[in-house]
């Protein structure tokens, strides 16, 4: 990418330019005292730029909260963070709104989309905040074209979200975060309420998206077959990063949590 | 048990439901403040007259037509009293001077003291009387032809103490005084101005004779007020009327209690409209609660919870609301009713607010408003709860939209709407009774049937003009678009709130700026006065009229008396009526606008004009002789020589006549004169003629001299006050409609929490998340003072119409007041959308989208 190579020498702090995100020391501690919970200590990563990033790991160890604090949507207690060139610790409400909106795409596990509005007006939601007309840029247009054509929607698209089944939802938020274009996208167990068989769908397509169109994604997952679509998994417990695996395989993975499950039963 | 969980969800929504107990509140404790204070009122009033009132008034008995004209007051001889106080069971007999006619002046300042309308001004003789109503607190009676004592809150106001001077302008002349003294009420004072002069010295400059008005009895109570008002009766023969000390009172009251009577069904009237539109505003909140709810009640009904328990259920919360609203609501009337009296006495009024008077009715009546009201309010939506399935614990969408308005609804609307406007219509081609019935009915189909239309013309209103909002406000406008549709029936009852109070702000200043513009252009037409002078309460005496011709440039000066008056018609029938008395000059003054007859006819000598009206409803016609009492024996026979065409305020229902013929009958004893009408000479300066005019009357402050221009200003400005009146009270009205505004918008937002989370997530600011839900609440707010403004135009145009013969000939449409609507309305919308749109903005991100 010719954009994140020239923008290299201007901010020295990255030595490679095919990092989207960045953590250095992040820390995030809940609530003070006796109830204090340290959800995340401590934790360096670097999620790289046009891969499929997987992040597994317990219930409660801190899955969520990495992929919030990557995507400036929550604060951290220590530590820095950034997203592409941009320091996102430390910036204000105003300037982290427009990061959302200008860089990070996200799919969330349900409720993805705004009831009423029709699966295009959602798509094409984050650009309309943005104010970038959508007819405008004969680019923009033919991306959108080229992601709508690729989710498999085009018949659809004049359709709101109570008409669509929930893989069809999930494949308009997926096609909604990859439309904007942004620099990274973050999902939460996105397809964690569909059935295999239309996970398997979402997941292929966001495979796909990274294959074909460079896109970074990172996406939190207990299914070890969902992992097995990325191109690396991190596995996390305790708030800490304890492994991680590169071109993983469903069965790879679930032998792998096997073991962990084995050392914290021991 | 349904009790329990009712409550449990009430404890758990209570935040939710404080703007519907608000409601509630504000509507229960407009009901019982007003019931307080007029019951407070009252009783104060009750005991003030009970205090003061003798055991036996005796006066005058007066032929009833002579008993109200100026200038001839009726008296009890001197003698009368002697013999009344030697009565047997009499303690004391009192002879009392009094009269409400005669001006107080600073003549420091030339102004007017005491009350200028409303109460009145009360000179008399001080008397030992056994029971006073006043004290003298400072200074000594007064004694003597100049000496003169003031009660304390009139000196007070007036800035006058012991030693002022004090001018008296009475139909005798004018007088100067020094105040000798100051009284202060004993119980309480109901806002009159009181003035005491010696005996001597108010008989000679309130009577002109050595009289009183009347003779006061104090038994000494071996014979009860009946024994006393029968021996007294009989003691002076005919022609003297007595009034024991229940009649006294009961007459007294009888003239306050009108006041109070209709400032209280007034505001009661305000606070019913009030509660009407507060049962939108619990509406709203109830079905939201059930929507919010259909997942957990779906449940319920999956584990076996009947239908009847559901809607129970929802009754009972809406019950315990109701409860809590109009205990809430009886309280803070007490405290409205306080306040009440306090500002009654920065009008003059004084009621004593230490005590109360709080009656089992009106906690009856407060909750006979607010339980009806909650429960009628909570009933659509408990009967929506009650319909919903189990399978709806399955759905995943929490908040599913409502079912769209429907066909039944657009037809019922409809037919209802448009029976409204055909009577409407028809009221409008058919002025008098029948119009008004038809208008009666027009105004509440119409209103009904743009409430029940109200969520459809939202859609429709939304998908003609929707297009305008994304244009204009890019994302925010399209996404609040959508959320004024969303829920359709939510937006139209909200909106509808605001309709009713604007609808009938609407049509009152039609109505009344149809009054004004119809008095002006009626002015315009028949009036060539130059100026006018009006005695206000009092009369205008000759050395007024005196006066005001003296001035220079003054052409002629007309004087126009009432003279009341029994008519006897052709037919047989009989009418009391005054007659309008005059002079040839009136003709220059006035352009009567004659039917058939002759005007100069009507001036010139036994001449009488009747108006068409009464003409074709009493088949009467030029040359008819009317004969005419006077009272008292005086009687004429006069010839209709005019019929005056109706549509004129100033001249409908008047009988105009020549002066000359009517002092012959009376032997030239004419009332004095009420109003005066005077004409420049040709080529004067008209704006100085009016300045020497005043000048002339400079020592009379109480009379109103105008010119045309400034009479028709001042008979804008009592319309004004009127108008202001009515605005103000309905200002609780639109305050109740904005708290439904708030209280929609605040809801919704909470409703929307995810969505919000996630229109965060990705990105819109708060700032465009601020602007979504403002537009939606100026959307609401615009639509609502859209379709009132519709309403109360075509209501005020119908009953201008409809009141087109009582004088409202011409339609005026106050524009300013439309436009201030709908400009209000924008402001009412971004003021109601405030705090709904920073708490929205304010949500944690994370938080908002981890909510189900
Ligand atoms: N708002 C909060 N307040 C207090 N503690 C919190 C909060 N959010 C998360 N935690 C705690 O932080 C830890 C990490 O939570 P997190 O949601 O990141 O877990 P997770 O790995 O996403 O789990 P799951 O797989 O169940 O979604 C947990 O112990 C949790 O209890
Ligand atoms: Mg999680």
């Amino acid at each position: 990418m010719t954009t994140a190579a020239s923008a290299a020498h201007l901010t020295p702090v990255f030595e490679q330019n095919d990092v989207a995100a960045r953590a250095r020391q992040v820390t995030k501690a809940y609530g003070t005292g006796e109830t204090r919970v340290t959800a995340l200590n401590a934790v360096d990563v670097d999620i790289e730029r046009g891969r499929f990033t997987a992040i597994m790991g317990p219930s409660g160890s801190g899955k969520s909260t990495l992929m919030h604090c990557l995507a400036g949507l929550d604060s951290v207690s220590e530590g820095r963070i950034w997203i592409g060139d941009t320091e996102v610790t430390g910036l204000k409400d105003k300037q982290l709104t427009r990061l959302r909106r200008d860089k990070i795409g996200f799919i969330f596990q349900a409720f993805n989309l705004l009831p009423t509005l029709n699966a295009l007006e959602n798509i094409t939601l984050p650009m309309d905040i943005a104010g970038r007309r959508r007819t405008s840029g004969g680019a923009d247009r033919a991306w959108l074209e080229q992601v709508i054509d690729t989710v498999g929607l085009s018949g659809r698209l004049g359709h709101r979200p109570g008409q669509l089944s929930g893989g069809q939802q999930q494949r308009v938020a997926v096609a909604r975060a990859l439309a904007a274009r942004p620099e990274i996208i973050f999902g939460d167990e996105p397809t964690g309420n569909l059935d295999s068989r239309s996970g398997a769908e979402v997941l292929g397509f966001l495979r796909r998206s990274v294959d074909e169109l460079g896109q970074t994604i990172v996406m939190v997952t207990h299914d070890p077959v969902a992992a097995g679509h990325a191109d690396r998994v991190l596995f996390l417990a305790d708030g800490v990063i304890v492994d991680e695996m590169h071109n993983p395989t469903a069965d790879s993975v679930l032998s792998r949590m096997r073991r962990f499950d084995g050392k914290r039963t021991s | 048990m349904l009790l329990k969980t009712s409550l449990r969800s009430f404890l758990a929504h209570k935040w939710r439901l404080v703007l519907s107990l608000l409601a509630v509140v504000l509507s229960v404790a407009f009901v019982a403040g007003t019931l307080v204070f007029y019951n407070t009122a009252t009783s104060t009033f009750d005991r003030l007259f009970a205090a003061t009132a003798s055991d036996l008034s005796v006066r005058k008995a007066q032929d009833e037509l002579t008993a109200d004209s100026p200038g001839r007051a009726s008296t009890v001889p001197v003698a009368t009293q002697q013999k009344l106080a030697a009565e047997p069971g009499v303690e004391a007999a009192v002879g009392n001077v009094f009269s409400s006619s005669a001006t107080l002046v600073d003549p420091a300042t030339n102004k007017v003291v005491g009350p200028t309308s409303g109460a009145p001004t009360l000179t008399g003789n001080w008397t030992e009387s056994p029971r006073k109503s006043v004290d003298i607190t400072s200074g000594h009676q007064p004694q003597g032809a100049d000496q003169l004592m003031l009660d304390a809150d009139t000196a007070k106001k007036a800035g006058l103490g012991l030693g002022s001077r004090l001018r008296v302008i009475a139909e005798s002349g004018t007088h100067d005084f020094t105040v000798s003294g100051i009284v202060t009420f004993r119980t309480t004072n109901p806002g009159a101005a009181l003035a005491f002069l010696d005996t001597p010295t108010a008989q000679r400059v309130l009577l002109g004779t050595e009289a009183y008005t009347s003779v006061e009895l104090f038994g000494d109570g071996s014979r009860s007020n009946d024994e006393l008002k029968t021996a007294a009766l009989a003691d002076l023969g005919s022609g003297f009327d007595a009034k024991t000390a229940a009649e006294q009172q009961k007459e007294n009251s009888a003239g306050v209690g009108s006041f109070l009577k209709f400032m209280k069904w007034a505001m009661l009237g305000f606070a019913f409209l009030s509660a009407a539109v507060g049962i939108f505003l619990i509406v709203n909140t109830f079905s939201m609660l059930v929507t919010q709810r259909t997942r957990e009640i779906g449940l319920l009904r999956a584990i076996g919870g009947s239908r009847s328990q559901v809607n129970r259920s929802v009754l009972v919360e809406g019950l315990i609301l109701g409860v809590i609203g109009s205990t809430i609501g009886i309280g803070a009337g007490l405290g409205l009713a306080v306040g009440m009296i306090q500002l009654m006495q920065a009008t003059g009024m004084n009621l004593d607010s230490s005590s109360l008077q709080v009656t089992w009715t009106v906690p009856v009546v407060g909750y006979a408003v607010g339980l009806p009201v909650t429960l009628l309010a909570a009933f659509f939506p408990a009967r929506r709860a009650a319909r919903i399935t189990p399978m709806a614990a399955l759905l995943d969408h929490a908040a599913p939209a409502e079912p769209r308005a429907n066909r039944i609804r657009a037809v019922l609307g409809l037919v209802v709407t448009g029976a409204g406007v055909a009577a409407l219509a028809l009221a409008a081609g058919s002025p008098g009774s029948t119009g008004g019935l038809l208008l009666g009915l027009g105004l509440l189909a119409t209103l009904t049937g743009s409430v029940v239309l109200g969520p459809l013309l939202v859609s429709v209103l939304v998908r003609l003009l929707g297009g305008l909002l994304p244009a204009l406000f890019g994302p925010a406008g399209r996404l609040a678009q959508r959320n004024v549709v969303r829920n359709p029936r939510r937006t139209g009852s909200t909106a509808a709130a605001l309709m009713i109070g604007l609808a009938v702000v609407i049509g009152a200043s039609v109505v009344t700026s149809s009054m004004v513009g119809s008095m002006t252009s009626q002015i315009d037409k028949s009036v060539g006065a130059d100026y006018v002078v009006d005695g206000g309460h009092g009369a205008l005496t000759p050395a007024m009229i005196d006066a005001a011709r003296r001035t220079k440039g003054l052409d002629h000066l007309t004087e126009q008396r009432n003279v009341p008056a029994e008519v006897t018609l052709p037919d047989g029938g009989t009418l009391r009526t005054r007659l309008a008395v005059s002079n040839a000059d009136f003709l220059r003054d006035f352009r009567l606008p004659v039917a058939t007859g002759s005007a100069e006819a009507v001036f010139s000598g036994g001449g009488l004009s009747v108006g068409q009206d009464f003409a074709d409803e009493h088949h009467v016609s030029v040359g008819d002789q009317f004969a005419v009492n006077y009272g008292e024996g005086r009687t004429q026979t006069l010839r209709v020589a005019a019929v005056i065409k109706t549509g004129n305020q100033l001249f409908d229902q008047r009988f105009f006549t020549d002066s000359d013929t009517v002092a012959n009958a009376m032997n030239g004893q004419l009332p004095l004169t009420g109003v005066a009408f005077g004409t420049a000479s040709a080529g004067a300066d008209k704006a100085a003629v009016l300045a020497d005019l005043q000048k002339s009357l400079a020592e009379y402050p109480q009379l109103v001299v105008k010119d045309q221009a400034g009479y028709k200003e001042m008979v804008k400005s009592q319309f004004d006050q009127l108008l202001a009146m009515v605005y103000g009270l309905l200002g609780l009205t639109i305050v109740v409609a904005v708290l439904g505004v708030v209280n929609t918008l605040a809801l919704s937002v909470i409703e929307r929490t995810r969505e919000i989370g996630l229109l965060r997530a990705i990105g819109l600011s708060r700032r465009q998340l601020r602007r979504t839900v403002r537009l939606e609440s100026v959307v609401i707010a615009l639509f609502g003072a859209l379709l009132g403004t519709a309403l109360g135009l075509s209501w005020g145009v119908t009953a201008r119409a409809v009141l087109s013969e009582q004088g409202l000939t011409v339609l005026t449409i106050p524009t300013g007041t439309v436009v201030t609507v709908l400009i209000g309305s924008v402001l009412v919308g971004l003021v109601a959308a405030l705090v709904p749109a920073f708490r929205a903005a304010r949500m944690n991100v994370l938080a908002a989208i981890a909510t189900d």
